[in-house]
């Protein structure tokens, strides 16, 4: 259908949703890179002239370098902890009739609705060496001393783990309630066991919905902020920690600005390659 | 897996997904000083002093005008986005959705980050709150968007034509037509952009000056220093906020929630 | 009301030219069709008519008026959309109201008259009802009744029935053409079913390509169709290519064919050579073996109650449809003689 022109104009529809991203989205973003090439100030966030010198900086200090793998690698174990233990929740979500599935979904969502600061405190207050998880354990005799739970990478991937394993649930669920049942009962007919069916009919069609969440767990994982933060404490720093950091307690827009690049870009590469190992055309969520 | 081992799993997770929320509502009926456990004993003292706490209410007016006013913003353009998307974009289909996406799509500390610098470089800074609520309109179009969006996939465009077949003008279409017809859509994208604008840290975070804190600030630098229960209550009273506006809009209004 | 002139009107989508030039004239209060396969063009012309579609040359007159550049919303039109449109969201009754009241007409006017329209399509008791409440044919005469009430120019309705079963189709079709009758309303009807435009139509016009194949009254179009084309669509058909021997009485022409000479009307005097004849499968006859015609076999026949449908294979090979009442049957293999009237055969030009 097309409007004729004499009505209501449609590109005024799009134009401040138009305007607003372009405006405050994506200049900002060129501006960002922009900055990244900048000198550092002294006393002012940065000053005039350019350099490379910025990302030479990450590139020489293996403390960067260390903190970029360990970040990829908290991701990634999110990622597949989430995959591993959201599967069969979605899988039951997606095709069981049973009569809780309302609230069942209601369960699944509801984490999403409690803001993120304060689903980190409560693993701080489980997590803890004085917290309800080592009390308990160590009320009911079965250890000593506490076990290092928070303050390190564990902590922070299981609270990551629960912030966002809704997000791989979800595109989960999606892709397994698009597959006709019928077509793993026809696998099954023309001889294939479970498992096989599960690995030749189930996993493939299930594909787009297992990157999607890959993806998108993956991505959120490695700018979360609050979480690491609030759990790693000052012992165990993910790279979004330091930038943050660097900006906020350092001013050194510059190299804030090339650390959260350096940050994002390895992290479009993961998702790249993740995208080109499952063999699927890239789709944005 | 069988039926009553794949329930149990499904069971141990729920359990998992809602334990730490649960942990924090307990905490805040407890009586003594510090997050001990087991508690000791039931109270209400942390909900009084934070009914005291002039800066923990502060921080609730502030996040709950500036939710307002975003998700105000928010709803008005990202419902003209989605209208444009349904009816006119044609070939273009893809790529509008994809870039009403995009503030979903791209890492939120590093959006943060970017309009940090990008308003200081325009000169409209930080000193008022103009520049927060810009990035929670940002961060919550794609809420709208994904909401209306859905709604107008099963609004039929030939209402609109049958309404200009009878002689009513664009303004008359919308008002008397399509506006009723996608309105759980609406509000469902405005209620969710409500609660992500209530909940969100990144963003405000970068963004906020002194005395523009909004709750979930306000709760992470009191975190960073003090262990007392007060924290709990103050975001057992956030959860219940936000618990009322999905019940009313699930049971009252009877709507879906698109998250996705 | 209103006579309606299409002067050399043409939608260019850039990739295609949907509609192509199309000429027609449209009396007050007649009943025409547009009847073509999709893609033909037709919807397209009814768009544009209704002013939802901008042509990209041509003009539409009514009672002489170019409305080219009149907005839909302005050119009291009432439409009947192929899956109705109703407005979900309002009543029976604020369906009817929803024109008027964008007419300005007073509370208790919009009360008598969606009253009188809801009689007139036998919805009295429906007003307070919700679409999603009434069955498929009551939507339809809602949206009937909700173009109607408003009392516009003229009424355009885009496949109306499509969405209907078989039966309560036909009872639609006459439905619709007497209230037609009743108004006297100019009336612009869509379709590509050919019963469908044939019983409802005072004209119809065949649509082929964005072009305009034939026009005329339903009887022209199914006895004297101008191309294969137009032959094949608006029913079934026997095509049988024929030599022209010479001249004979009364303008016709002595054309030599496989089932034997025949006279036949229509064919230009200083024609020669081969000409391409249409022959209707009701048109033929059939006798037992051995009488007076072309002799054929039976391969295969086809039993619907009050006709059968035959499939004949002529000595040479050819295959002939035949269709009659069943008073005499035959069955497969069974050896049958062809009677036709050569008045029965009407010639074909080259297709467009």
């Amino acid at each position: 259908m097309t409007i004729s022109a004499r009505s209501a104009k449609p590109f005024l529809l799009i134009a401040p949703a138009a305007v607003l991203l372009g405006v405050f989205l994506v200049l900002p973003y060129i501006n960002i890179g922009i900055m990244s090439f900048r000198n550092p100030g002294n006393g002012s966030p940065y000053a005039p002239g350019f350099t490379t010198g910025n990302y030479l900086r990450l590139f020489s200090d293996s403390f960067y370098l260390v903190q970029v793998g360990n970040t990829l690698m908290i991701g990634a174990i999110t990622t597949l902890a989430c995959l591993v233990l959201g599967f069969p929740v979605a899988w039951q979500l997606a095709r069981s009739q049973m009569r809780f599935r309302g609230l069942a979904y209601g369960l699944v969502l509801s984490p999403l609705l409690v803001g993120i600061v304060i689903r980190s405190y409560g693993w701080t207050i489980l997590l803890g060496n004085n917290g309800m998880i080592n009390r308990t354990l160590i009320n009911m005799g079965l250890i000593d001393r506490p076990l290092a739970l928070m303050y390190n990478s564990l902590g922070i991937v299981i609270a990551l783990v629960h912030v966002f394993l809704p997000f791989m649930i979800l595109p989960l669920m999606s892709a397994i309630q698009g597959i006709d049942p019928s077509i793993e009962a026809a696998a099954r007919s023309l001889g294939a066991g479970r498992v096989t069916a599960f690995r030749r009919i189930v996993l493939p069609l299930a594909m787009p919905g297992i990157q999607a969440g890959c993806i998108l767990v993956f991505v959120l994982s490695l700018s979360a902020y609050v979480t690491p933060s609030l759990i790693g404490g000052l012992r165990v720093k993910t790279m979004a920690v330091s930038v943050v950091d660097a900006l906020i307690d350092t001013f050194q827009w510059p190299f804030g600005s090339a650390m959260a690049l350096l940050l994002s870009l390895t992290g479009a590469l993961v998702v790249l390659i993740f995208a080109r190992l499952t063999r699927m055309k890239w789709k944005a969520n | 897996m069988s039926k009553p081992l794949l329930t149990g799993y499904c069971l141990i997770i729920y359990a998992f997904l809602l334990l730490p929320i649960l942990v924090v509502v307990g905490a805040s009926f407890n009586a003594g000083a510090f997050l001990t456990f087991p508690p000791q004993g039931l109270s209400f003292r942390w909900y009084v002093v934070f009914f005291n706490n002039d800066v923990f209410m502060r921080a609730i007016r502030t996040s709950l005008w500036v939710a307002a006013v975003s998700t105000i913003i928010s709803g008005v353009i990202g419902t003209m986005a989605a209208m444009f998307y349904i009816q006119h974009s044609g070939r273009w289909k893809e790529s509008v959705r994809l870039a009403m996406l995009l503030p979903l799509l791209l890492p939120e500390v590093l959006t943060a980050i970017s309009l940090l610098f990008f308003v200081y470089s325009i000169g409209i800074g930080t000193k008022t709150i103009a520049a927060m609520i810009i990035g929670h309109v940002l961060i919550t179009l794609p809420f709208v968007f994904i909401n209306v969006s859905a709604a107008m996939e099963s609004y039929d465009p030939s209402w609109s034509l049958a309404a200009r077949s009878l002689g009513a003008g664009p303004f008359t279409r919308f008002r008397r037509i399509m506006l009723p017809l996608i309105k759980p859509g609406v509000i469902g994208g405005c209620l969710f952009a409500f609660i992500i604008s209530f909940d969100i840290f990144t963003i405000s975070f970068m963004l906020k000056n002194i005395g523009t804190a909004t709750l979930p600030i306000q709760l992470y630098d009191y975190l960073r220093t003090n262990f007392t229960p007060e924290a709990a209550a103050v975001s057992t009273v956030s959860i219940v906020l936000t618990l009322a506006v999905v019940i009313i809009s699930e049971k009252v209004l009877g709507l879906r929630i698109h998250r996705f | 009301m209103t006579e309606v002139s299409i002067e050399g009107l043409t939608k260019d989508y850039g990739s295609s030219l949907a509609v192509n030039g199309i000429s027609v004239k449209i009396a007050d209060g007649e009943f025409i069709s547009l009847l073509g396969p999709s893609g033909c063009g037709k919807t397209t012309t009814l768009k544009m008519i209704a002013g939802f579609e901008e042509a990209t040359a041509g003009a539409i007159r009514f009672d002489g008026q170019d409305v080219v550049n009149v907005p839909a919303e302005k050119r009291d039109i009432g439409m009947v959309f192929q899956n109705y449109a109703l407005f979900p969201h309002m009543t029976v009754a604020q369906n009817l109201a929803f024109g008027l009241e964008m007419r300005r007409v007073s509370r208790s006017d919009i009360a008598t008259r969606t009253a009188r329209v809801l009689e007139m399509v036998q919805l009295s008791g429906y007003a307070d009802r919700y679409p999603r409440q009434l069955s498929g044919g009551q939507q339809q005469r809602v949206a009937l009744a909700r173009a109607l009430v408003i009392e516009p120019r003229i009424l355009l309705l885009d496949e109306p029935l499509a969405n209907l079963d078989a039966k309560l189709r036909e009872e639609m079709r006459v439905f619709i053409r007497d209230l037609q009758k009743r108004v006297g309303i100019t009336t612009v009807y869509v379709t590509h079913d050919q019963a469908e435009a044939m019983t409802m139509s005072d004209r119809v016009v065949v649509m082929f390509g964005g072009r305009i194949a034939q026009h005329g009254a339903p009887a022209d179009i199914y006895e004297r169709p101008v191309t294969r084309e137009v032959a094949q669509f608006v029913g079934q058909v026997n095509i049988l290519e024929g030599r022209v021997v010479s001249a004979a009485a009364d303008d016709r022409m002595a054309v030599e064919t496989v089932l034997g000479q025949f006279a036949v009307r229509g064919i230009p005097a200083a024609a020669s050579g081969t000409v391409t004849l249409a022959l209707r499968p009701e048109a033929v006859e059939l006798a037992g073996p051995g009488t007076d015609g072309t002799q054929a076999t039976v391969s295969a026949s086809y039993y619907s109650g009050s006709l059968v449908d035959y499939r004949l294979t002529l000595d040479n090979g050819q295959t002939i449809n035949v269709q009659t009442f069943p008073r005499n049957r035959w069955s497969a293999g069974d050896r049958v003689t062809i009677k036709v009237d050569g008045d029965r055969f009407w010639p074909l030009g080259a297709s467009a």
